[in-house]
């Protein structure tokens, strides 16, 4: 039985109080879950997952976090992109711009939501991305219009290493035998002919490769409205090591605050085992810069 | 940028990394300590369930991050992850 005041699409990993929806949007709507706070209001939260089939293993994840903050006192939204899970479109019609434009829809959406609940607005907003999600995070930040904070998990510097990565699924599919024989020229060489190319299992159309590869993860200058930034890696060095940070970071004005966590890439892996080590430390680090 | 291409080669070397590798595969299987049992004759590709398509791109990214390398991904042919000695040679040859 469905537990009480459930709408929509239950899964066993809503919490009762969770709710799907459809966000009408252009085109088409996108499947969002809702998780209202379930405390004093402390801020709003929205969810920009990563892609492919790293937002597919990182749905629990991204699932537990959002019940841990809504418990926290964080009203949180997660958002299925245009083309990816359970919204509108296949994957080939997304450009990055639509991406970037689902991402504000979404936040205003969450703000009013928020304010229509408590009373008041949010103190906070904070867009936490995960890998290339956290590159669509950084610059929709720059377009919301008000100030905000960043979390990042484990963020990719440059939508180049995104594709890349696509490209070695891609690779690793062959080598297992579950590809399309590829001769010839190499994806990124069919994509900048002006071909599409299927990376993995998906779609990939030039317009959308070239929004994604023109993507970095640029450190606010003091003009940004990008308050605070939090940053989590998952490491398997002992003890847990942190990648570089990238030369434009190391002068950033804004607040930042990153630390390496035990724990394999959950968002590679099917049926990773909950990392709660980055879940605890993403709640407290949100608590604290909410205060 | 190379696509993995098939190529043949095991290797039948020492394999002196071992014990470095063994963690790191278990760990991005999830193989909950069976790696403990695996030697450098051990076969992967296709005989351990776990190594599906994502699994070999998070080994790889994590045996990137451990030995702080930068594979080319002509390096990332079906010889490579045969077996648990074949992935250790091409570490080695990596680090040399």
């Amino acid at each position: 039985m469905a537990p009480q005041g459930a709408q929509g699409a239950q899964g066993p990993l809503d919490s009762p109080c969770s709710r799907a929806f459809f966000l009408q949007a252009a085109p088409g709507q996108r499947f969002c879950i809702y998780h209202p706070s379930a405390a004093a209001l402390r801020g709003a939260v929205l969810y920009i997952h990563p892609f492919a089939e790293e937002m597919h293993c990182a749905r629990r994840m991204a699932a537990l976090q959002s019940r841990a903050l809504a418990a926290a006192g964080f009203a949180v939204l997660q958002v299925d992109l245009l083309g990816c899970g359970d919204s509108s479109g296949d994957f080939a019609d997304a450009l990055w711009e639509h991406w970037l434009a689902d991402v504000q829809a979404a936040a205003c959406w969450l703000l009013h939501q928020a304010e229509h609940e408590s009373g008041f607005a949010p103190p906070c907003l904070w867009l936490w991305g995960l890998r290339a999600g956290c590159l669509l995070a950084r610059q929709a930040a720059e377009r919301l219009g008000r100030p905000c904070q960043l979390l990042f998990w484990q963020p990719c510097l440059s939508g180049r290493a995104v594709l890349q990565q696509w490209v070695r699924l891609q690779g690793a599919a062959d080598l297992l035998g579950n590809g399309a024989a590829a001769g010839g020229n190499t994806p990124l060489q069919r994509l900048q002919a002006g071909q599409e190319v299927e990376l993995a299992g998906y779609m990939l159309t030039p317009a959308l490769a070239q929004g994604l590869q023109a993507a970095q993860l640029q450190a606010p200058d003091a003009g940004s409205p990008v308050r605070q930034v939090v940053w989590f890696e998952l490491s398997l060095q002992q003890p847990p090591a942190l990648s570089a940070l990238p030369p434009p970071w190391q002068s950033t004005p804004c607040k930042l605050q990153r630390q390496a966590l035990p724990g394999p890439a959950f968002w590679q892996l099917m049926d990773a085992p909950a990392n709660l080590g980055l879940l605890q430390a993403s709640t407290a680090a949100l608590c604290a810069g909410a205060t | 940028m190379g696509r993995f291409c098939a190529a043949p080669g095991r290797w039948k070397g020492p394999v002196t990394l071992l014990p470095d590798v063994l963690p790191v595969l278990d760990q991005v299987m999830g193989l909950c300590g069976r790696s403990a049992h695996f030697d450098a004759h051990t076969p992967l590709l296709g005989a351990v369930p776990e190594l599906d398509s994502m699994a070999v791109v998070a080994l790889v990214s994590a045996l990137e991050e451990r030995f702080a390398l930068d594979f080319a991904d002509d390096d990332l042919h079906a010889g490579t992850f045969a077996t648990v000695g074949s992935l250790c040679a091409m570490l080695e040859r990596q680090q040399a």
